[in-house]
């Protein structure tokens, strides 16, 4: 079983082996850049990043870890051109509440579609985040990368991804304000459901 | 339940690459690794990795609160719309009576935004969670040619007041706890990027549209450009008119906004059901405005935004919540922002 870093090495003269990195990391990648941008994005995306590392593989350097976040920067760097697409999505997240309302108030939501407009509303704030510190939070919270990751993804000390996911988390936490807790207005009695597990 | 969680919650299921998908990049791969016989030279040096141990960050929380010095001034009063529209009307008129300040060649606009927010360390999250305020400082400078570096700093978050049991403690433990993962407060950023296109993004409004685009391309036409907004706020939540006036709220506050745009948008305001006069003066920052409200998408809080009648500019906006809520008294204001446009001949 070779290491992410291995298969680097040895691909730089035997190209071939680069597939193992494909195999290994490709579906991860797509999922990432179809949950920011789609499937078409994604594809794009996918593809485009294997052959951008393999154009590098001779200059990559860092231990077996680093092989993934390099990996997520090539494919961050190829999402800021579907930008729109991202757009697109994050909208489509927002309209995700699963019914429209007119009641004057929320008394009359029940829990399941108290989910939705947390869902919806997590998209509008993911909207409303500037766009280089929503990158940061993304690769943190979606595609699980270490700070030490999104630095190396980014290019950036760790101090900055830091404070961009501060930032980032700072300013979700504001513009979702009240909705984060599970439960209607006190004043109708309504006790707060279980909370939801991610 | 926190933020983080939320985003985790939000991972859906899709987002599987079909397997004809993975074979065709798998197979476009191959291709370029059985034409290449040599390595490719590196185009680009490879940052050295650091390695560093890290727990999990401590999860720094903000729900704009701030404890009102001036509660709910005059309050809401459901049905003053036609006052509301005379007052936006007026800062339209007033708007295009006062001309914008004119750039001379390598000056900025320097748009400074000022704000408070509540913190506090999420975690078991309740009516007992000690909570204070924390400062939210950003300056923009904008340069007179808007293809030109635009300069973007970002200041630290610092607690500014404390109030309720334990709360010093309770930041200083924050503090403390963000430490220990290598997080500092107390950083503050400088973000550059030629016309205003940060990494590859424009800095947006409507969350998809360049600034600059929108000045150019929005309609001059208070019915035509309210109309633009509700379609492009469509979606976003089951009330439409909220979200456009929450829209026109974003837009303003880039301070960035030529004058014949901002008078139009008053004027579109004006057209939004729901809106209201709340308040003849309020008091911002050491400056004065009137303030126009109308309720929030989750009908617990009201947005305000204060205008100078005088000038026509936005002073800034403000959130009132409107009923007790955890712990959180009906009338408490949730969060400001002031913001002041100057022209300055250099940014940092």
């Amino acid at each position: 079983m070779n290491t992410d870093k291995e298969i680097v090495e040895r691909s730089r003269s035997g190209p071939a082996i680069f597939g193992e990195l494909y195999d290994r990391h490709a579906p991860d990648i797509y999922r990432y850049a179809a949950r920011r941008a789609g499937d078409f994005a994604a594809e794009d995306v996918m593809a485009e990043t294997f052959l951008i590392a393999f154009e590098r593989r001779a200059v990559f350097e860092g231990p077996s870890e680093a092989v993934r976040p390099w990996l997520f920067g090539i494919a961050t760097n190829l999402l800021r051109r579907h930008h729109r697409a991202e757009a697109r999505m994050l909208r489509a997240l927002a309209r995700n509440e699963g019914r429209r309302h007119s009641v004057d108030g929320l008394e009359e939501v029940d829990a399941k579609v108290d989910a939705d407009v947390d869902r919806s509303r997590i998209g509008a704030a993911l909207h409303a985040l500037a766009p280089i510190d929503r990158e940061a939070i993304l690769l943190y919270a979606w595609a699980d990368l270490t700070y030490d990751g999104i630095a190396t993804a980014t290019g950036v000390p760790i101090g900055t991804v830091r404070s961009r996911i501060n930032r980032a988390r700072r300013k979700l936490r504001a513009d979702l304000g009240f909705a984060l807790f599970d439960e209607m207005d006190s004043d109708h009695g309504r006790t707060a459901p279980a909370p939801r597990h991610a | 339940m926190d933020e983080l969680h939320l985003l985790r919650a939000t991972r859906n299921t899709t987002g599987t690459v079909p397997p004809a998908v993975l074979a065709a990049g798998r197979e476009k791969l191959m291709q370029k690794a059985a034409g290449e016989r040599e390595p490719a030279p590196g185009l680009h040096p490879v940052r050295p990795w650091r390695r560093t141990l890290f727990a999990s960050a401590a999860a720094v929380a903000l729900v704009a609160t701030l404890v009102a010095v001036d509660v709910m001034g005059s309050g809401e009063r459901p049905g003053v719309t036609a006052e509301a529209a005379d007052v936006l009307n007026d800062a339209a008129a007033s708007t295009i009576a006062t001309s914008d300040p004119v750039l001379e060649p390598g000056q900025y606009l320097l748009v400074d935004t000022t704000g408070v927010a509540m913190t506090f360390a999420s975690g078991q999250l309740g009516d007992t969670t000690p909570r204070w305020l924390s400062s939210i400082d950003t300056q923009m400078y904008v340069p007179a040619d808007r293809t030109a570096e635009w300069v973007w700093s970002r200041e630290p978050s610092v607690p500014v007041q404390f109030f309720g049991e334990g709360s010093r403690e309770a930041s200083e433990r924050m503090k403390a706890d963000l430490q220990a993962d290598g997080i500092q407060m107390d950083e503050s950023e400088v973000l550059r990027a030629p016309g205003g296109q940060w990494e590859g993004f424009a800095w947006e409004v409507l969350g998809q549209m360049p600034l600059n685009e929108f000045i150019e391309s929005a309609p001059r036409d208070p019915d035509e450009l309210l109309k633009m907004i509700y379609e492009q706020t469509e979606g976003n939540h089951w009330n439409t008119e909220a979200e456009a006036f929450m829209a026109f709220a974003n837009i303003l506050r880039t301070g960035a906004v030529p004058a014949d745009l901002r008078a139009v948008i008053y004027q579109a305001i004006a057209l939004i059901p729901g809106v209201s006069l709340v308040d003849r003066e309020v008091a911002l920052d050491g400056r004065t405005g009137v303030s126009l409200g109308m309720k929030g998408s989750d009908y617990r809080t009201r947005m305000e935004i204060i205008i100078d009648q005088e000038s026509g500019q936005m002073i800034g906006e403000r959130e009132v919540q409107l009923k007790d809520y955890r712990g959180v008294p009906a009338g408490t204001v949730t969060a400001w922002t002031a913001i002041t446009t100057s022209v300055v001949d250099s940014a940092p």
